[in-house]
């Protein structure tokens, strides 16, 4: 981490994985350069010391930067037993406790605002206890030059922890999620779709230290490909000695639309039990040609068939939206890549338009 | 059991010692430990090499000293001190022709290997190396009248018709400043194998390369350089081992494969270094257009191992499959792998391993696939499966994707297991033992590798999964 006299900060050695590869290869981690605001002599509010020790995806030097520039830092708690209904929305730096067999549903959504916005970011730490249900929905949309999600969790005894990631915003997205099973039959699903185009760069750090005995982790990740895009995710799952009983799977599906595209897929499985069971896998490539063929016999371009795929991850993304904020961010999305005629087909397809929230207002 | 399996059970039985024996290396010349401009031009005296290799060897060794190691790789090397090693240690005799004129010492050494006998029953041809220098080299008289060329690097350099071709070849698939320990290699190599299979001929039984390294604390360094001109065939197989002592010792061999148009090249590998060696080696081959490449390799030996064979498909519709199988045991650290680079059109890859770590063996499986921008159509898919035995033993694997082609498919798998109670429930029920149930399961889990091999080195191999996982061969 070197800071320049400029007012910016180079983030190196960001995303890294715990187990790397061949260095010449670039995949091993991002270098990032981020502006600074000198904050000497301001007294802010810090969480609590107890979310310091929490592991996030894009390691300790994106979390010192984030903390050092972000105001107050917001704590929130769920007491136990409780199943709270209104999402928590985390913001720039924000630590979540989920006591022990309660519910929360935290969202996490980029702003939007244009380039001329630069960097913007999210530091976003949760403790979900024992027994807890913690339901994770990020969403990146916007059109910042360059956006920072680093997310940590730690799960305690029987925790059920489920992810669902959307990155599909432009620019530059850099987002490292680390989520440790430390508790026995902890649980977690993560579900991330991402779509990158023309010159967009998007980095992807994932990874699921399995502690407690039995724990059980699904991965899966999908995404579309065009344009220049540059794309890098690395999944590791950690099966670390204790673990016995533990069962962790892996997954990447990526559909890459244009020769211009470069694509970085980094699936690692560490093991250090023999009781246990880890499976990864990993499939890249562009559309079957019959696929193609079967939906141009019925009508569709080549591009019109492929922008099939693209629809589907706003589609999906819409259905999982919560709040207006994040609905009104996937919408603006959809439109400036789809169309308004699409985006507005979105909306009648998911029967948002009935709802109350950003339809009725949004242009499409 | 043919006679020669029944001898090695024998002397297995009591121990390691079918390859852990040594001779006295009493009489043999050894240059001074340590890496220093004057050993290298000893070295590159000795063998009156043109004035271009003593160029490139001085290069490199510049080379060497300027590289960092890369501080976020694999198994520690700490131990490896080169001020301890000797990298030349000769047996002062010269290359024969026949295992008769072969030094009495060095000659059993090869027997208890079964190198003479196999070199009767199935190979055109055999070059055996002892710690530096290569002590044996013969092939077929029928072999050699199509024209084949196996010979030592050496001989070739000294050879009007072949120096040229060594020249143009050596060093230009990996290059000195490779990697550190490629840079360490050309600056002290010594030894090897010089192969040259001209255009349309097909070998038909395969040549074998042995490298045994004796000497304490040495290190051993050979370079193969092999060209396998268009439409030619060929098998090569390379074994190596060592006894085992309490110093380290090192192997930074290179090898450069050129597999031309239409060609193909199986190239096999047992490795069996002792537990004491820095097996730090580079291969790396080049495939022209609609060529074949193949690659077996049993990695049992080393205490350290960094080995990733590296194939690159440079000709349309050329191809490469890659079996390998990694057995890990106590005070093992095996970095293996692979890696794969697709340029060509329609080109298509397989790259097939398994790996058992027990002990507390550290098994790593890494590997790299790149598919290059005109590399329209191209396929591969990568399959790991990984044993744990026990639960003092790791086992990780880390592969990396790098696709920038549209049309490529690329696939990759990849499991981490243990064997299941059920499975040593059911063949315990049948009269098996749990140890022999444990040595029948992980003997069908590496089948598909040993079935690879010709048949007396998938009987090797299967010996060395026995002595592994028993303790003995019987």
């Amino acid at each position: 981490m070197a800071e320049s006299a400029s007012g910016t900060l180079v983030l190196e050695r960001v995303n890294t994985p715990p187990a790397q590869t061949w260095n010449h290869l670039r995949a091993n981690d991002i270098t990032l350069t981020v502006p600074v605001v000198s904050r000497k002599g301001d007294v802010y509010f810090a969480l609590p010391r107890l979310f310091e020790s929490i592991e996030c995806g894009m390691g300790g030097a994106v979390t010192d930067w984030i903390e050092s520039q972000a105001s107050d830092a917001r704590y929130v708690e769920v007491r136990a037993g409780e199943k709270r209904e209104e999402p928590i929305i985390a913001e720039s730096d924000t630590g979540i406790m989920v006591r022990a067999g309660a519910e929360a549903t935290i969202v996490v959504c980029a702003p939007t605002g244009g380039p001329a916005q630069g960097t913007t970011a999210a530091l976003v730490r949760i403790i979900a206890e024992r027994g807890a249900q913690v339901h994770v929905l990020e969403f990146v949309c916007g059109d910042t030059e360059q956006h920072l999600e680093s997310v940590g969790i730690v799960a305690g005894e029987d925790a059920r922890v489920d992810v669902r990631q959307f990155f599909l915003g432009a620019g530059t997205t850099a987002a490292g999620l680390a989520v440790a099973l430390d508790g026995n039959r902890a649980r977690l699903d993560l579900s991330c779709r991402y779509l990158a185009r023309d010159n967009d760069v998007l980095d992807i750090n994932h990874v699921i230290r399995q502690r407690g005995r039995n724990t059980r982790c699904d991965v899966h990740e999908s995404g579309v490909l065009d344009g220049h895009a540059r794309k890098a995710l690395r999944a590791t799952i950690d099966l670390v000695h204790g673990s016995s009983g533990s069962e962790g799977a892996e997954l990447e599906n990526v559909l890459v639309l244009s020769d211009d595209v470069t694509n970085k897929t980094m699936p690692v499985i560490l093991c250090d039990e023999d009781d246990v069971a880890g499976n990864h896998g990993a499939s890249i490539g562009s559309v079957a040609p019959e696929q193609i063929q079967y939906l141009q016999d019925r009508g569709l371009t080549l591009e019109e068939a492929e922008q099939l795929y693209v629809r589907a991850l706003f589609d999906e993304a819409l259905i999982c939206a919560p709040t207006s904020e994040t609905r009104k961010a996937v919408l603006a999305r959809a439109t400036e890549i789809l169309g308004s005629e699409t985006a507005s087909d979105l909306v009648e397809g998911l029967d948002l338009a009935e709802k109350s929230g950003p339809f009725a207002t949004t242009e499409v | 059991m043919s006679e020669r399996t029944e001898k090695r059970t024998q002397v297995a039985d009591v121990d390691r010692s079918l390859y852990d024996f040594t001779y006295s290396e009493e009489g043999y010349e050894r240059y001074d430990d340590g890496l220093t401009p004057d050993i290298v031009r000893a070295i590159s005296e000795k063998k009156d090499e043109p004035e271009w290799m003593l160029a490139m060897r001085l290069a490199a060794l510049d080379t060497y000293h300027a590289k960092e190691m890369a501080p976020n790789w694999g198994p520690s090397i700490a131990g490896l001190d080169m001020d301890h090693i000797s990298t030349y240690v000769s047996p002062r005799t010269k290359q024969a022709k026949s295992w008769d004129d072969v030094p009495d010492d060095i000659k059993n050494t090869f027997e208890r290997l079964g190198i003479p006998e196999a070199e009767r029953e199935s190979l055109a041809g055999v070059g055996a190396q002892y710690d530096s220098e290569i002590v044996y080299h013969n092939m077929r008289e029928d072999v050699a009248k199509d024209g084949v060329v196996y010979t030592t690097i050496e001989d070739a350099l000294h050879d009007p018709q072949w120096e040229p071709v060594v020249h143009e070849y050596f060093g230009t698939l990996i290059p000195p400043a490779d990697h550190k320990f490629a840079a360490l290699h050309y600056a002290v190599w010594s030894g090897g194998s010089f192969v040259y299979v001209p255009t349309g001929v097909k070998v038909e039984y395969p040549l074998q390369s042995y490298f045994r390294l004796n000497a304490e604390g040495a290190g051993q360094f050979e370079h193969t350089l092999i060209i396998v001109e268009e439409g030619a065939d060929l098998h090569f197989i390379e074994g190596c081992s060592a006894p085992k002592y309490y110093e380290a010792n090192l192997h930074a061999g290179a090898v450069e494969l050129f597999v031309k148009d239409h060609a193909r090249l199986r190239y096999s590998t047992i490795e069996n270094w002792s537990k004491n060696m820095y097996n730090l080696n580079t291969k790396r081959a080049r495939v022209g257009a609609d060529a074949q490449m193949e690659w077996v390799s049993g990695s049992f030996g080393s205490h350290v191992s960094y080995l990733y064979p590296t194939t690159i498909l440079q000709g349309d519709r050329s191809n490469c499959e890659f079996s390998g199988i990694t057995f890990a045991g106590a005070t093992q650290d095996l970095d293996t792998g692979c890696k794969v680079i697709l340029n060509g059109a329609d080109t298509t890859a397989t790259v097939d391993t398994k790996s058992i770590s027990k002990d507390g063996g550290c098994n790593t499986f890494r590997s790299s696939v790149i598919v290059g921008r005109r590399a329209a159509n191209a396929r591969c898919s990568v399959s790991c499966q990984s044993l744990m035995l026990d639960d003092i033993s790791r086992s990780d694997t880390i592969p990396a994707m790098d696709v920038r082609n549209a049309t490529a498919s690329v696939g990759h798998e990849a499991t981490i297991g243990r064997i299941s109670d059920d499975t040593i429930l059911y063949l315990m029920s049948r009269g098996c033992s749990e140890p022999e149930a444990r040595t029948m399961v992980v003997g069908g889990f590496a089948n598909p590798v040993s079935k690879e091999l010709p048949l007396e080195y998938a009987v090797e191999m299967n010996n060395l999964i026995k002595l592994e996982m028993e303790g003995a061969i019987g």
